[in-house]
């Protein structure tokens, strides 16, 4: 009885040491044509992005945190430059991985047969210890659209199995998103 | 003395290469599809069809050389109806060119202000090795390839990366006696 008492206090204390999991929830963005997957509360915000190529950009980024890890979905529109799509969108690859020390660069391919979006998927580690980024980039319908997830150094397993979990679970065929799933707002740009 | 001199020149003679001449390489441009490239051997223009999932059936114009047993192509695909699904059209192509095939390289290219993928791959069957790049240009993807064919064996020749880095899309950046490609046989 009492070894049953000392265990169940040491599985109280792992229990609280350990930051609990948030539950990860479905959201969706008609208007933007995508849905994701993703841990903590999700917040909405706009800012900015350059690229040579691009040029200044707004763009729309929605962001959780949750057990250090950041997770992040940015949305730029390019609806005017949709032929200039695949170099933006290699711009973009190369700006994330630049002077940082590339660990996986690799096809990312969403959605089967004809309906397929092609993009890649690259895990970096951040300069100065910084924690390490899996990022997830695709250019479709005029937007290019990147989820990154960074384990920061306060988590410290940088084999977490999240970030691919979020990067994967985009999905640009909104059929397959699950019911349920929470409606994002799309914030006006100017 | 004069003896000497012919022992010398014959030993000369009898040391220089018996294989088949390496030919010099020439610029050669194409105003219309805006890009120049340098390559050696004889060229021969075909015509060709790419398939793929997205991009559906599409025509296409390729410039080929032979050289030493490489192959050199430049391959255009003209899928300007589609424009607009860019990305997708250049990430598929690249796709199905390494798709099944052992990669040894897989980077960023970047020439002119274009952003493309240049691959390194060996063929099935000991067919050789390819190097390729490819660019999405003006509604047009874009390839490069150099395959080093067995009866060459050379796996390590920089000829493959001279000529898929050769590519520019700046025409004024091609070889002031740069060749106008001609256009594709009707």
């Amino acid at each position: 009885m009492r070894r049953w008492v000392s265990a169940a206090a040491g599985t109280a204390l792992v229990l609280a040491v350990t930051p609990a999991q948030a539950g990860w929830k479905s959201y969706i963005n008609r208007e933007l044509g995508f849905s994701f997957m993703a841990p903590g509360e999700i917040k909405t915000d706009v800012g900015t992005f350059r690229g040579a190529v691009a040029g200044p950009r707004e763009t729309i980024v929605y962001r959780s945190v949750d057990n250090n890890i950041e997770y992040k979905v940015t949305v730029m529109s390019f609806l005017q430059a949709q032929a200039e799509g695949a170099t933006i969108l290699g711009e973009r690859e190369y700006m994330f991985q630049e002077k940082k020390k590339v660990l996986m660069d690799a096809f990312g391919r969403v959605e089967p047969g004809k309906d397929a979006v092609y993009g890649r998927k690259i895990v970096v580690d951040l300069p100065d210890h910084k924690g390490r980024t899996t990022g997830a980039f695709y250019f479709t319908k005029g937007r290019l659209i990147s989820l990154e997830a960074t384990v920061l150094p306060a988590n410290g397993d940088f084999g977490s199995p999240d970030p691919a979990l979020f990067v994967d679970s985009i999905a640009f065929t909104l059929s397959r998103t699950e019911p349920g799933a929470v409606e994002l707002e799309t914030p006006k740009l100017e | 003395m004069r003896l000497t001199a012919l022992a010398v020149l014959l030993g000369v003679a009898l040391a220089a290469p018996t294989g088949p001449a390496m030919a010099a390489w020439r610029g050669y441009i194409s105003h219309p599809l805006g890009f120049a490239f340098a390559a050696p051997g004889e060229l021969k223009v075909e015509k060709g069809t790419y398939q793929g999932t997205v991009a559906g059936q599409h025509d296409t114009l390729i410039y080929r050389f032979i050289d030493d047993n490489i192959e050199y192509k430049a391959v255009v695909i003209d899928v300007g109806d589609k424009a607009n699904d860019a990305a997708n059209l250049l990430g598929e192509a690249e796709y199905l060119f390494q798709e099944k095939k052992k990669v040894l390289m897989d980077t960023f290219g970047r020439v002119d202000r274009q952003y493309g993928r240049k691959f390194t791959i060996e063929l099935p069957n000991n067919g050789g090795r390819t190097t390729a790049a490819f660019y999405f240009v003006n509604g047009r993807i874009v390839s490069l390839q150099a395959t080093v064919l067995p009866a060459n064996g050379d796996y390590e020749t920089p000829e493959m990366g001279r000529f898929v880095d050769s590519i520019t899309f700046f025409t004024v950046r091609a070889a002031d006696d740069a060749i106008e490609l001609p256009a594709p046989p009707k």
